[in-house]
């Protein structure tokens, strides 16, 4: 629990004024899901996704994403060596536990999608033979808003595969002050200490499958699922996967708040950020509004 | 029962005045109908006939027994009457379909005070379907729905009849539910897509630019090529080092637009457009669609078709 | 539209069950073979139903009702009447059930099912009876939901407690129905005889028919006194006038010359002039008013005490002070008296009726003949002769049992002079014999007399054992006297009853084995037979013979005046009351959905603080509730996040379980948070 609190300072030095945002990208760590930061440019989710690594001393690569990237260049590719007159593996990035899997959406759907199953899977399939992912393997996704030219966007039965998405937006007045204030942020994010290491980091999330439900709150998290599903402004409702990733951000979401049992606020906390992405609304109605309008009329106390 | 064309007229103005459309409908004491049926009727005449009996042989057993069968058809008003109230009914999904083929409407009950047995849902037009909902449950019908032109089609009325617990009664109400079924332009086949970067007489994705997406042919290593891009497989095999090269599609800039087919009237335009959102779509091909009034960035996979197909189908009113 | 027609499964065994319960009473009744048809229709049914079989086809189901219809006219005789008719349908019912494959044959059957119900009705009036065919309704009502209800998954217990829930509402609006919609005239005349001879008083008196009858405990009659009963010595209910002696038996008769039209009056047309003279006596003394519902007796004759006054129909008033109805008792039937006993002395003694009643025949009796003549020479008057004739019953050795010596030769001598064991017929019979020689106009007069009195409904029962005869002379100035000569052999048999006459004293030989039932049977057995008795009687009294006349009266106790907007509100009025009242209770109960004291206690809060105007959505949890109200409510702060914080572990935190302790505890502080809200 300590070393979570740590953990959530150290980050907070160098992403300021952005602590609930820092407390779901760790909650999504912890519940042991990938996460998608969606925002424009220098907003700081590189910085955000470099000190998360630091922090968990978690081996860390970034791939700036590109149109003209290929599959190969993420997952890696099988290299002829003529002296040995055998194939030898070349990995790509993938290979690591934290991956900063850079403007997404600026790469080909072919390359997003061998990453989104990479992700999926936690392993790489590459000419018939079969490779392990390390673990933890998380993935931190950032993509630029809709409107910028040039981008695929994600296809939506991909984002699912994101257990979260947070959007870090601009600081405010005084933190920003402090910003422009503040020295070299890439020399900060190198001298942040670790708090925790992988391994520690993998029983912490099993910690998190051990936090407790009751019923009422089971049945509370199925009626928000219900609702969104019988709701007619979206296109279709939440799936039973979004359910389950629901509750696990919940649980991940007490741990850090420092509790073993859940509480309907820990899915409200939450459910923004593991519910709008997988959603879209009939006819340009806003994703956020309708859901944060079911969070408000679905009883947390059954009636 | 069929009534001349005034009168019907009449009576189904009254009846949308009286029972307007809304999202969610609970059956109450405004909305429902009650009626004998014949077997009532027919009851009742047999307990007359009792009655008669009892009378003549001064019988007070047979009399009581007359009219236990009409306090028992009393009795059955209020359970027959009660089994429809408070019956609710809610929009449900819709299934889209073409204009010219079948949509289909999911209608919702639900039951928050009490079990509602053996309901009838009919569309006129339509074989009636059967539905119990338990208390506190919900039951979906789906409603097939003929959609005869492209646009909103809006549900019909719906009728709701109950003959239960006793069949003596019919109970019955119209539900008009604000749902409506969207009708897709019938897809019209067109040589020419109306798309940017598509030129005329040319298949819009052959754009010729190089990149990485479409496999399109071999050409020489040159020294800088990336070492992803060099053909393994054949230099394992001996044909020396080879580049891969990709045809770079129109991808991400592909925007279907409505600008693009002048000339054309309003459906055959929406047709032509739909025909190509589904091209393009079976070809995995990232589009965007242009319409006056609405854009919609480039995308692929089903949900961002359907969205497209949407669009098309509300044009204008979005 | 598309229904699904078929008869579902699980309302299989409902039919089966309704068809045979409506069924039994005819064929526990009728001819044998049809309860064989009714086995092999439900057999079948149950092959068909266990798909073992195929329905039978149209040609089997034609050769089984022509069969029907033959074997009921071999049995009757006849293909019409009330008992081959409901033969004929019950026949019917069953074949049809035979065909049944749909909705519509259902329901079909279930109206012929209702028939059925009414005919059981026709021929047995009893509570029990109809007890059976409300079970046969909820059972048929049971059907009518389990052939409504189509979907496949209902059970069949679902229907039988459906249909007992609408039954159970529906008899008490029946109730209303009953008392209070206005009883119409017979459109025509019907009479449905159960066919059953009764044993019962005979119209004629041979020395020991009457001790034949007092071996059953059959019941005869009951009364219902309003107001006042008689002493037991005075319950006397004539049935019959003998006048007529051939030598042995005793019969009816008409005075030579008047007609039956001037013997009866039926209340209808001018009165004749002794009927004016009886009822100018109705004031007269003490009078008794009185129900008397007699059972069936397939005789026209009806039991009173004199003089008996009737208002209703169907009742005649004969010359010798009896009532006599205008069609044969074939079913219980009531009728209201008013007897006035003073009012006997105003009839008048018409010469043919005296020649009659002095009548007797020439070569019979002649000792008693000389015995009379004695008496009339010593006596003064007539009443004095009366007096000498009881003296004699009482001072000779005479005996009173069941079980008297064979009469040989001339009954009257040879009972007076020589066995002088006898019975209350044998006492009349010479008494009247007596009298006449006499010279003493006299009557034996057959009937009953005393009666059980019930403890429970203060009537009295009269049984077959109560059979009494007795003699009536006519005295001048005081009219018809009844005299007992029994009475003055066997004092406590007019006292007390036959039993205590048979009880006590030497005749315990007489009782000679026969078994007397009655209340007197002593515990809880006497209890539940006198239980029983009055169900009975009260089932009589209110129900059966809940005419046009007692329902105007009922009426008028309930609303004063009788008027036919008055009857017509009222009934509408207390039908929609009782259904309002139903409705309340249908459609005002809470939703299934219930919730657990946990939830209530979370809406409470939720409502009170709304109902303070705050307003809240539904959505909120309960730390979000306890800040609102904090916000709002600054001093309930503490409080109110107090009680969230414990509300919370309670509903959430699975190591706590919501005690009763706890909802305690909770409840205390959501009151403590009530006090500083507003």
């Amino acid at each position: 629990m300590q070393a979570l609190d740590k953990a959530l300072a150290q980050v907070g030095r160098v992403v300021l004024g952005k602590e609930e945002q820092l407390k779901l990208a760790l909650t999504c760590m912890l519940a042991n899901g990938h996460l998608l930061i969606e925002d424009l440019p220098g907003m700081g989710k590189t910085t955000l996704a470099h000190a998360l690594a630091r922090v968990f001393q978690l081996d860390y690569r970034r791939v700036q994403f590109t149109s003209d990237m290929l599959p190969a260049d993420i997952l890696g590719v099988s290299v002829f060596d003529p002296n040995t007159q055998q194939f030898s593996l070349r990995e790509g990035p993938v290979f690591t536990q934290l991956l900063l899997a850079d403007e997404i959406n600026r790469a080909t759907p072919k390359t997003q999608s061998a990453l989104l199953e990479a992700m999926e899977e936690r392993q790489v399939t590459l000419d018939g033979v079969t490779r392990p992912l390390p673990a933890p393997f998380f993935v931190v996704a950032t993509q630029n808003p809709v409107d910028q030219a040039g981008t695929f966007v994600l296809p939506e039965s991909q984002l699912d595969r994101f257990l979260m998405r947070i959007s870090l937006g601009y600081p405010a007045p005084d933190v920003e002050l402090e910003l422009l204030a503040g020295g070299d942020l890439r020399q900060q994010v190198r001298e942040l200490k670790a708090v925790i290491n992988g391994e520690g980091l993998m029983k912490l999330a099993q910690v998190v499958g051990k936090i407790r439900v009751t019923r009422e709150l089971l049945d509370y998290v199925q009626r928000l699922l219900d609702a969104t599903r019988s709701d007619d402004r979206f296109v279709a409702g939440l799936s039973p996967r979004a359910g389950l990733g629901l509750l696990r951000a919940a649980r991940a979401w007490a741990l850090i708040t420092g509790r073993d049992y859940v509480l309907p606020e820990d899915v409200q906390a939450v459910w923004a950020s593991v519910a709008e992405h997988r959603l879209s609304a009939r006819q340009g109605g806003s994703v956020a509004a309708i859901s944060q309008s079911l969070l408000q009329s679905v009883p947390v106390v059954r009636r | 029962m069929r009534l001349p064309q005034g009168p019907r007229r009449l009576y189904e103005r009254w009846l949308a005045r009286r029972l307007p459309a809304a999202s969610q409908i609970v059956l109450d004491q405004k909305r429902i109908f009650i009626f004998p049926t014949g077997y009532g009727f027919f009851y009742l005449l047999v307990a007359a006939l009792l009655f008669i009996g009892g009378i003549n042989y001064e019988n007070n057993l047979i009399l009581a027994l007359s009219f236990l069968m009409a306090s028992l058809f009393l009795v059955a008003i209020l359970h027959t009457f009660r089994n429809l109230s408070a019956l609710g009914l809610r929009n449900g999904t819709a299934e889209s379909g073409f204009s010219g083929e079948e949509g289909a409407l999911e209608v919702v009950l639900f039951a928050e005070q009490r079990a509602h047995h053996c309901i009838w849902l009919r569309w006129p037009g339509q074989d009636a379907q059967q539905v119990s909902v338990l208390a506190g449950e919900e039951e979906s019908l789906w409603l097939n729905l003929p959609l005869a032109r492209r646009g909103k089609i809006p549900a019909p009325r719906l009728k709701v009849e109950s003959r239960f617990p006793l069949g003596l009664l019919r109970t019955w109400s119209y539900a008009t539910l604000d749902h409506y079924c969207l009708a897709w332009p019938r897809p019209q086949e067109s040589e020419d897509c109306p798309a940017d970067g598509g030129k005329n007489n040319q298949r819009a994705f052959s754009s010729g630019q190089s990149g990485n997406e479409e496999f399109q042919g071999l050409r020489r290593y040159v020294p800088g090529d990336s070492l992803r891009k060099i053909d393994w497989k054949g230099y394992a095999r001996g044909r020396g080092l080879n580049t891969k090269l990709f045809e770079e599609p129109v991808g991400g800039r592909l925007w279907l637009r409505w600008d693009k087919l002048e000339g054309l009237g309003d459906e055959q335009r929406l047709s032509i457009l739909c025909h190509w959102v589904l091209e393009l779509d079976r070809q995995h091909q990232p589009y965007g669609l242009v319409l006056p009034g609405l854009t919609l960035a480039p995308d692929t996979g089903d949900v961002h078709r359907w969205r497209l197909l949407d669009a098309l189908a509300c044009y204008p009113e979005f | 539209m598309a229904r699904i027609y078929q008869v579902p499964s699980h309302t299989r065994l409902w039919l089966t069950l309704a068809v045979t319960f409506c069924a039994l009473p005819q064929l526990l009744k009728g001819p044998l073979w049809q309860g064989g048809l009714f086995a092999l229709v439900v057999a079948i049914r149950a092959l068909v139903n266990r798909q073992r079989m195929a329905l039978p086809g149209r040609i089997i189901r034609s050769l089984l009702l022509m069969g029907a219809v033959a074997l009921t006219f071999y049995s009757f005789g006849r293909l019409y009447g009330p008992e081959a008719g409901v033969a004929l349908l019950v026949s019917l019912f069953g074949l049809k059930y035979l065909e049944v494959v749909s909705q519509r044959d259902a329901y079909v059957l279930l109206v012929l099912g209702f028939f059925v119900c009414a005919t059981s009705l026709l021929f047995s009036q009893s509570p029990l009876m109809f007890l059976y065919v409300l079970l046969c309704m909820v059972l048929l009502t049971a059907c009518l939901a389990g052939i409504n209800h189509s979907d496949t998954r209902a059970s069949g217990m679902q229907h039988l407690k459906r249909a007992g829930i609408i039954m159970a509402q529906a008899v008490p609006l029946m109730l209303i129905l009953f008392v209070l919609v206005p009883r119409v005239a017979p459109l025509w005349n019907m009479q449905v005889g159960n066919g059953k001879a009764r044993t019962g008083m005979t119209d004629s008196m041979a020395p020991g028919q009457i001790s034949e009858l007092s071996e059953s405990s059959a019941l005869a009659f009951r009364v219902a006194f309003d107001g006042d009963m008689p002493p037991p010595a005075e319950r006397y209910w004539r049935g019959l006038t003998l006048s007529h002696f051939d030598g042995r038996a005793w019969q009816q008769a008409i005075p030579r010359g008047m007609d039956e039209a001037g013997y009866l009056y039926s209340g209808r047309g001018p009165a004749p002039d002794w009927v004016d003279a009886l009822t100018a006596g109705r004031s007269d003394g003490t009078s008794y008013a009185y129900q008397v519902i007699v059972e069936p007796t397939q005789r026209r004759w009806l039991f009173a005490m004199p003089v008996p006054f009737v208002s209703e129909g169907g009742v005649s008033l004969a010359r010798d002070m009896r009532l006599v109805a205008n069609n044969p008792v074939s079913q219980r039937q009531s009728y209201q008296v008013v007897s006035v006993p003073a009012a006997t002395r105003r009839l008048p003694l018409a010469a043919e009726e005296k020649a009659l009643m002095l009548s007797i025949p020439d070569e019979s009796g002649r000792r008693a003949r000389g015995l009379a003549q004695q008496w009339r020479l010593e006596s003064q008057s007539d009443a004095a002769v009366v007096q000498q004739a009881l003296r004699y019953f009482r001072q000779q050795p005479f005996h009173y049992t069941l079980r008297p010596p064979k009469l040989v030769a001339d009954p009257i001598d040879d009972f007076l002079f020589r066995s002088r064991k006898g019975f209350c017929e044998h006492y009349a019979s010479s008494f009247t014999f007596l009298m006449r020689a006499a010279g003493i106009p006299a009557r034996v007069v057959v009937g009953y007399q005393g009666g059980e009195q019930n403890s429970l409904g203060s009537h009295l029962l009269v049984r077959q054992y109560d059979a009494h005869a007795w003699s009536e002379v006519w005295l001048e100035g005081q009219g018809w006297v009844r005299v007992d000569p029994t009475g003055a052999v066997a004092p406590e048999r007019v006292e007390r009853g036959l039993r205590a006459a048979l009880e006590e004293g030497d005749s315990g030989d007489a009782l000679g084995g026969i078994q007397l039932d009655g209340f007197a049977g002593s515990g809880l057995l006497g209890v539940m037979r006198e239980w029983a008795d009055y169900v009975d009687f009260r089932w009589q009294t209110w129900v059966l013979s809940y005419d046009s006349q007692l329902q105007l009266s009922v009426l008028s106790k309930l609303l004063g005046q009788v008027t036919p907007l008055r009857v017509a509100v009222t009934l509408m009025v207390s039908v929609a009351l009782l259904l309002g009242l139903y409705g309340l209770y249908l459609f005002w109960r809470n939703p299934v959905h219930s919730q657990s004291p946990m939830e209530k206690e979370f809406w409470r809060l939720h409502q009170r603080v709304q109902g303070c105007g705050l307003a809240l959505s539904p959505g909120v949890t309960p730390s979000q509730l306890a800040e609102a109200i904090a916000g709002r409510w600054p001093r309930a702060a503490s409080p109110a996040r107090d009680w969230a914080r414990y509300y919370q572990r309670a509903l959430y935190d699975p190591r706590q379980k919501a005690s009763k302790q706890q909802m305690r505890h909770l409840r205390g502080l959501r009151n403590r948070l009530y006090k500083l809200l507003d």
